[in-house]
């Protein structure tokens, strides 16, 4: 592994560290302080400090150690987790963070970055002037007597170490690996193995001979073991056995293991990992049994078979030893770090993969041949299912991002002297990555204009007969293939006639000119018009809501604004889907081959066979009005004979309405193609996308496409499409 | 051409370039070789509804969706009615970091020419009929002129979705 790309690594480790970390101090302020997350947040330090050491990341060393410390007290119980010390802790993460944003960029820590880890250090060590973690005894006692080792918290590791012969010539140095694994805990024990040492004539002062035998007391994952033989694992055996492992494990080891048994067994012995006698008596048993041809039993079996201990404290203690290791194998080993353009490259490909499978769809069904038919049938079942699957490799959950405003509700909170509590809900939802990351402003926005000039101060909500706290919540959902967030807060509401003078005041709208309650909402997306009126730290600098709309546009959603005065603000964004392939359902009109897609569609009709509405594009669909629109209409279209005209019926939100085209072509999958950036003022048209014949299809956007349509007739008739109006 | 000039064109040896050239109507053009991709046969272009009448829609490019410009209207002339020379020439176009490929509609393409930078004369300030910028340079083959274009200002992405966009409103 090279060392640019471990360094890598290391950034992109630390920053999930910071975020867990983070996390895991913001429940802790939440009043939930198990030993667990005392536990994750020391992890989270204790690893960022490990890794930055092999970098040689001095100053990330010197001040998470100090850091660590203090989580270690409150590991240990000596001091207690307070909102004081969190207030502390927390700037101490940001500036851990801050420390490896600088040495990811290169830069020298400044003076100013250096006072405020000295400041930082300094508030912390009022808890650090506890008594320190008096030092782990030298020698660790586990006897073969079950119960003491159940009572025993230690994780003792063993790590058998042959290093490669080449590793002095490589520029690596075994004193520094083992060093490095003294950060992890204590090394209570360590032999060195010199049966490799050649004669004297032969020795090659270059050439390392020397194996290790490790025993080591740490509270580290395996794969944190393992880390630290990241540089040399590739030429090197290393070989580590977990705490509380069963002894065939050991014995396995003895036997993998080139030197003398008895030898090996001696140093296991003697590291206290086993007793002489466990090792003794399993080597002898497991021998007996295995002449016997019988499975190796395990030791705690063997120790029942000698009643020496109880069924019962044995299951006990195997439990705990299998929950241990589920721990060990927790999220970091079901993980994998991949590229993201390696990723939308696979699905890319699937995309590929999905079109030509309908171009052989259609040459099968022109051959006729049903053996050829029903394998390529399942075979579009598997191209579906890949097709999913490559799908949720980009979805991730809203989760990571509403988590980011534990900290900002908090800390904004804190300096706008405010109570503000944050609600989440439907953190589940999934979205795809590519979106999650551009909804991260306009949220963080919204979020902050809530806080700073929505909710209100405690002394104004008290008098309001509200609870002082005021409470901002973040829901997603899905609805109706779309993702819809909101983002709600109960505080004082929008001022609709504050908003209408600004607007006229800067010359936004003309004075008399009537707007229904949504659009004067819509006004504060205008830019310039911040009805904030004060700036603040928090809001009113420059960036203002008109931002927000832009980017929700870009991404091809819709903002929408509901408030109450004295009740409080509503944000709603609703944004597509974008996902490189949907179901679609391929229609014509005129010449142009149509996608709807299918998340949209409610059903098909013969627009024939419908009563329609005098004198209005609209059909009385079981006594529903539904508005339509005609396609060959509305785009210009070449005409077509009227009396084969197909109704789509679609819904998007709540609203309903018809598409009017000539032909139905059926379902499809399709990859969407995005048009570029000519096609930008484009409404109703949100791709495209290709069909199996390699003919380019439009797909609709149904919503923007309703969207365009009413706009159209409001300019032509100054009347609104009925049944689709707000 | 004063003589400072002529020494530095000397001193930096002769610049070529090459250019593919084309006709539109009967009237020559080119585009630096290094701008265009492919040469494809005129087929299978899908319309895209309500746009102006220089974007005759989009072509599926190997999986790629790539916009056909009519470059007679384009250039103000009348729009090319598709014969069986007709032809599509794939334009890579770098702007601000971007990459744009569009397809362009000829009447026929010609040959590649390599020209000096020497026989390449400034576009005439008035007179071609053609917006000045989107004019390279003038070159004499024969008896004939062929206008060399300078691609990133005729078919300016920017520009293009502007026009869209008015043909729109």
């Amino acid at each position: 592994m090279n060392f640019d790309s471990a360094l890598q690594t290391f950034f992109a480790e630390a920053e999930e560290l910071l975020v867990s970390m983070e996390s895991a101090l913001l429940r802790m302020d939440e009043g939930e302080t198990t030993p667990d997350i005392i536990n994750e947040v020391f992890r989270a330090a204790h690893t960022i400090k490990g890794s930055a050491g092999l970098f040689g990341l001095d100053d990330i060393v010197a001040f998470t150690h100090k850091v660590e410390n203090v989580l270690d007290l409150a590991r240990d119980e000596k001091i207690s987790i307070s909102s004081d010390l969190l207030s502390v802790l927390l700037p101490c993460r940001d500036h851990i963070a801050h420390l490896v944003d600088n040495a990811l960029q290169e830069n020298a820590n400044d003076a100013e970055c250096i006072a405020k880890g000295d400041a930082l250090i300094n508030a912390l060590s009022p808890w650090l002037g506890a008594p320190p973690k008096p030092a782990a005894p030298a020698q660790a006692v586990l006897s073969s007597n079950m119960d003491k080792a159940v009572a025993s918290e230690r994780d003792l590791w063993h790590i058998s170490v042959r290093l490669g012969p080449d590793l002095l010539r490589n520029g690596m140095d075994p004193v520094s690996i083992i060093r490095f694994l003294g950060t992890m805990g204590t090394i209570t024990h360590i032999a060195t193995l010199t049966d490799n040492l050649p004669e004297l004539a032969e020795f090659d002062p270059e050439q390392l001979y020397l194996g290790f035998e490790i025993t080591l007391e740490s509270s580290a994952t395996q794969s944190e073991i393992e880390n630290a033989f990241m540089f040399v694992r590739d030429d090197s055996d290393i070989q580590i056995i977990p705490p509380r492992s069963n002894i065939s494990a050991y014995i396995d080891l003895i036997k993998s293991l080139p030197e003398n048994t008895h030898r090996l067994g001696e140093i296991l012995v003697k590291s206290h990992v086993i007793t002489y006698q466990d090792l003794e008596q399993a080597l002898a048993t497991q021998k007996a049994q295995a002449v016997a041809q019988v499975q190796i039993p395990l030791l705690g079996q063997i120790l029942i078979d000698d009643q020496d201990v109880s069924p019962e404290l044995v299951n006990a203690a195997l439990d705990k030893q299998k929950k241990n290791q589920e721990r060990r194998a927790g999220p970091e080993n079901r993980f994998i770090r991949v590229d993201a353009e390696r990723l939308d490259k696979l699905i890319n490909l699937i995309g590929e993969l999905v079109v030509n499978r309908q171009r052989v769809d259609l040459l099968a069904s022109k051959l006729g041949n049903t053996n050829l038919t029903e394998a390529i049938t399942s075979m579009g079942n598997f191209t579906e299912q890949i097709r999913d699957a490559a799908l949720t490799l980009r979805m991730v959950p809203m989760a990571e991002t509403f988590q980011k405003f534990k900290r900002v509700v908090r800390d904004t909170a804190k300096e706008l002297g405010k109570e503000i509590e944050l609600d989440i809900e439907g953190a589940e939802t999934e979205l795809d990555r590519s979106m999650v990351e551009k909804l991260n402003d306009p949220l963080m926005h919204i979020v902050r204009n809530a806080m700073d000039h929505g909710i209100e101060p405690v002394a104004v909500r008290q008098s309001r007969n509200k609870p002082s706290a005021g409470t901002i919540s973040l829901k997603a959902r899905h609805d109706a293939g779309n993702i819809v967030i909101d983002i709600s807060d109960d505080g004082g509401g929008l001022d609709l006639e504050r908003i209408r003078k600004k607007a006229i005041a800067n010359g936004v709208i003309e004075e008399g000119v009537h707007l229904s309650r949504h659009e004067l909402y819509q006004l504060i997306f205008h830019p310039g018009l911040s009805t904030a009126e004060k700036v603040t730290n928090i809001s009113g600098r420059g960036v203002g809501m008109d931002v927000v709309k832009r980017n929700i546009t870009e991404l091809q959603g819709a903002i929408e604004i509901d408030s109450e005065v004295g009740v409080g603000t509503q944000f709603t964004i609703r944004l597509p889907l974008t996902l490189a392939i949907i179901d679609g359902f391929h229609v014509g009109a005129g010449n142009i081959d149509f996608i709807v897609p299918q998340n949209t569609i409610l059903e098909c009709v013969d627009l024939g066979s419908l009563n329609h509405v005098q004198g209005q594009s609209c059909v009385n669909l079981r006594g529903e009005q539904i508005p339509y629109i005609r396609l060959q209409k509305l785009f210009s279209l070449k005409a077509v004979d009227e009396s084969r005209e197909k109704l789509v019926v679609v819904q998007f939100g709540d609203k309903r309405a018809g598409i009017v085209v000539d032909v139905l072509h059926g379902e499809i999958q399709t990859v969407v193609k995005p048009m570029g950036p000519i096609f930008q003022a484009l409404k109703g048209i949100g791709g495209s996308s290709l069909l199996g014949t390699g003919a380019v299809a439009l797909i609709l956007d149904v919503q923007q496409l309703i969207g365009f349509a009413i706009n159209k007739e409001h300019s032509r008739t100054g009347s609104l499409v009925p049944g689709a109006q707000e | 051409m004063n003589s400072l000039s002529k020494q530095k064109k000397n001193l930096a040896e002769k610049i070529s370039k090459q250019f593919l050239t084309f006709r539109i109507g009967n009237e020559h053009y080119g585009l630096e070789l290094s701008q265009t991709r492919e040469i494809i046969e005129y087929s299978g272009i899908t319309e895209v509804p309500l746009m102006p009448s220089f974007l005759r829609g989009v072509i599926n490019l190997r999986g790629e969706v790539v916009p056909v410009i009519d470059l007679a209207v384009r250039l103000g002339r009348k729009s090319i009615e598709v014969q069986r020379r007709t032809c599509i020439i794939v334009v890579e176009l770098t702007n601000n970091d971007q990459h744009h490929v569009l397809g362009l509609l000829a009447d026929a393409v010609s040959e590649v020419i390599e020209m000096d930078d020497e026989n390449i004369e400034d576009a005439p300030s008035f007179g071609a009929n053609i917006r000045a910028e989107f004019i390279q340079g003038i070159a004499k083959q024969g008896e004939e002129f062929v206008v060399l274009l300078d691609a990133n200002n005729a078919l300016s992405i920017r520009e293009l979705a502007h026009l869209v966009e008015a043909e729109l409103q």
